[in-house]
């Protein structure tokens, strides 16, 4: 009955009431290592499965900004591999019906939602996620099986098309030309399915460095002036700023620009020209390569990027390409940070591009600039921005500012020039292993105690040389990152002096709500009257939840009792029954009616109300 | 001694007459092919060859672990290889550098150029040597 395996939940509901019965579902059936996200709309989902592995999507159709169909098609085409469960209303088993033809997974009726379908779909998705892997293995392996053979063949066909054996009749010629051309295809078929197959596993590592663009570019063009010239087409590089240099894995982006350029040359007419540019922006640069080509045509546009699409089958055939190319471009590009695009071009042909983040930009990112004043500094060593950023943004909110170290060589000499209070570091970074780099942060004598975290998107990297004690990690965090966890380790004793988390008393039984809470600050939670005015004695509280209708005894007379060592009151966030108890109160900063608030707009008012509270501690700092 | 040595060890037969005759196109090489890692271990030892071309995936002894036995013997531990391989991730040619490889070459290979890549890995005595 485990739901082991499943570990992100993404639930896209825009009815809180709705959400929070599924959260609780989740919740009462005790799969702690389940973590759900919830958004209310499909823009909000997008982002999400931009960024995040997610391993079961729940999706209610009805949303502001995507209904029915296009609302499943839309979240099928953002996470084409993820399970998708839809989450109908009773009156509409069409959609249902329809939904599954889509390629959704299950659906459930809104309203009538219980526990064991709930579970089952969950189940099926961990099925379901075993046979990708399996899939994907098989792929694998059979392509490496074909290339053995291959191997021989093309060989074979290349001495022969070489005159390596003697000299051969024209007709004779002319078919072995014909074999050895073919078998040069499949070779490039297999290496593009292996390519878009470990990209799909996220099995490719991406080593990212400075690069620069220009002679990146240049030495492409030269790699593919060979190939251009057996089609009669030129290639000229446009001059352009010198400089311009953007953060990517340089043997992925010449891949990139190599499809892009053969592309342009399997499409240009002959006597063409391919024009190269690369212009420099404020915070990206562009590469653009334009071919005087037939155009793409109207109805192929939106299926450019798509695996196996060729706009005219048979055209495209002839020119050997293998359907991928473009398709691996976009899958690289999305993962160096970029963006990738096309466009008619004014006197026909086409123009593609391509869009990296400058390398200038992204080391102006490393600083975190715009965290609360006096907020604890921590130090993530990671190498993908886009990860970096999101976590930055997450930890924003509980009260942390947080710089970046995108390779061992920068985080040694950040490290010394601020004292950090943690420091989280992935195990993979482009200039060596993140073991190497804590045991040179361990052999400084001010981060000799300091929490250090692991984090991994492999689980088997390193993890053997993580015992030893002169590395003293606290712990190890597998991606996707479980960021509770991360809040509860950064909370503990050793980095605890390093930051001021707000604490909250919160007065109820519902352990969901305390975990919820957990994540923004620390939380003691108690039943009763009793038990609040003990946990008063033990310290102040900055900020008390308060259901008064579950806490035994519960009456308005405990709030003049909240107060702080200073005799001040303490603010009192009210989430109950009907959200009308004590609502008028003075002390309440806030009333919430259970019913009609979800947990996660519980946690936007009361991190709402902290965050003045922060503001009123950095003050009194400052 | 005017020619120069070079052991090639696939176990595909067919890859290694495919391989005999790409190298063939260079007329100071002279080649010998063995069908495994145990095989190249002896064959090595009593030819002395100027470089070793290894495959990497081959039943019972794959090619890293024959380069890892070919360095623990002192008639074979100086012998330059170079790998081909039909795998090449960028990882992976860091490693068999790491390990101790002259070189990778990847598979599928041109064969109209393999002799000249194979050449380029070979010591500067060796190549003087024959030509």
């Amino acid at each position: 009955m485990s739901t082991k395996s499943i570990k992100a939940v993404l639930l896209v509901e825009d009815n809180p009431g709705d959400a929070r019965l599924i959260r609780e579902m989740l919740n009462e059936q005790g799969s702690h290592d389940t973590e759900l996200t919830h958004v209310d709309c499909m823009s909000a989902a997008e982002r999400h499965l931009a960024k995040r592995a997610v391993d079961i999507i729940l999706l209610d159709p009805g949303l502001p900004d995507a209904q029915g169909l296009s609302a499943i098609r839309r979240a099928h085409a953002a996470a084409p591999r993820v399970a998708l469960v839809v989450l109908t209303g009773l009156d509409d088993e069409s959609l249902a019906e329809q939904a599954l033809q889509e390629g959704a997974q299950d659906y459930l009726f809104k309203g009538q939602i219980e526990k064991r379908p709930l579970l089952r779909a969950l189940r099926y998705a961990r099925e379901r996620k075993r046979l990708e892997r399996l899939k994907d293995e098989f792929v694998s392996t059979v392509s490496h099986e074909l290339r053995t053979p291959l191997t021989s063949i093309s060989g074979s066909l290349g001495l022969l098309m070489g005159n390596a054996v003697g000299n051969l009749p024209a007709p004779m010629a002319r078919l072995l030309a014909i074999a050895h051309n073919n078998s040069q295809r499949l070779v490039r078929l297999v290496d593009d399915i292996l390519d878009i197959e470990k990209m799909e596993a996220g099995r490719i590592i991406f080593n990212f460095n400075r690069v620069d663009i220009r002679s990146l570019v240049a030495q492409a063009i030269e790699a593919n002036r060979g190939f251009a010239e057996r089609y009669g087409v030129r290639i000229r590089l446009e001059d352009g700023d010198i400089g311009a240099d953007v953060r990517a894995d340089p043997d992925r982006f010449l891949q990139v620009v190599t499809n892009l350029l053969s592309n342009a040359i399997k499409f240009s007419p002959a006597q063409n020209e391919v024009v190269v540019a690369v212009e420099k922006g404020t915070d990206m640069v562009r590469l653009t390569v334009r071919d005087h080509g037939p155009g793409i045509p109207v109805d192929f546009k939106p299926l450019i990027f798509e695996k196996f699409a060729q706009a005219d089958v048979g055209d495209a055939r002839q020119k050997g390409g293998t359907g991928l190319g473009l398709s691996i471009v976009k899958q690289i590009v999305d993962r160096l940070g970029g963006e990738a695009g096309f466009a008619d071009a004014d006197d026909g042909g086409t123009i593609f591009h391509v869009q990296l983040p400058c390398w200038d930009h992204v080391a102006s990112l490393a600083i975190d600039r715009d965290a609360k004043p006096g907020a604890a500094r921590l130090l993530l060593c990671e190498d993908d921005l886009d990860t970096a950023l999101m976590l930055r943004e997450q930890l924003r909110q509980v009260g942390y500012a947080t710089d970046f170290a995108y390779s061992v060589s920068d985080a040694l000499p950040c490290a010394v020039a601020t004292q950090y209070h943690a420091v989280l570091v992935d195990m993979h970074l482009p200039d060596g292993d993140g073991v190497s780099l804590i045991l040179r942060l361990r052999e400084l004598a001010q981060y000799r105690d300091i929490p250090i975290i692991v984090i991994s998107g492999d689980p088997s990297v390193g993890r053997d040389d993580l015992k030893s004690s002169k590395l003293n990690v606290l712990d190890w965090l597998n991606k996707p990152l479980d960021f509770a966890r991360l809040v509860r380790l950064l909370a503990m004793p050793g980095a605890q002096e390093a930051k001021g988390r707000p604490r909250i008393l919160h007065v109820d039984e519902d352990n969901a709500v305390a975990r919820a809470l957990s994540d923004i600050a620390d939380v003691v939670t108690v039943n009763s009257i009793e038990a609040a005015r003990r946990a008063l004695k033990t310290g102040d509280f900055d900020l008390a939840v308060l259901d008064v209708s579950l806490a035994e005894g519960a009456s308005p007379d405990l709030l003049p009792e909240l107060r702080d060592s200073k005799n001040n009151l303490i603010p009192v966030v009210v989430f109950s029954g009907s959200g009308a108890d004590l609502a008028s109160e003075a002390q309440t900063q806030a009333a919430l009616a259970r019913s009609h608030t979800s947990i996660d707009s519980l946690i936007a008012t009361v991190r709402d109300r902290l965050a003045s509270w922060t503001t009123s501690v950095s003050r009194e700092v400052i | 001694m005017t020619d120069i040595r070079i052991l090639f060890v696939d176990d595909e037969p067919d890859m290694r007459e495919v391989v005999d005759v790409s190298l063939g196109l260079d007329r100071k090489f002279t080649m010998r092919a063995c069908a495994s890692g145990a095989d190249a271990l002896v064959t090595a030892a009593e030819w002395s060859p100027s470089l070793i071309l290894l495959d990497v995936m081959m039943p019972v002894m794959d090619g890293p672990t024959t380069l890892a036995n070919l360095r623990k013997n002192w008639r074979t531990a100086h012998i330059p290889v170079v790998f081909l391989t039909a795998r090449t991730q960028a990882g992976e040619i860091e490693q068999y550098i790491s390990l101790g490889a002259r070189g990778v070459l990847s598979k599928p290979f041109d064969p109209m150029t393999l002799a000249a890549s194979v050449r380029s890995y070979l010591p500067a005595s060796a190549s003087q040597h024959a030509s």
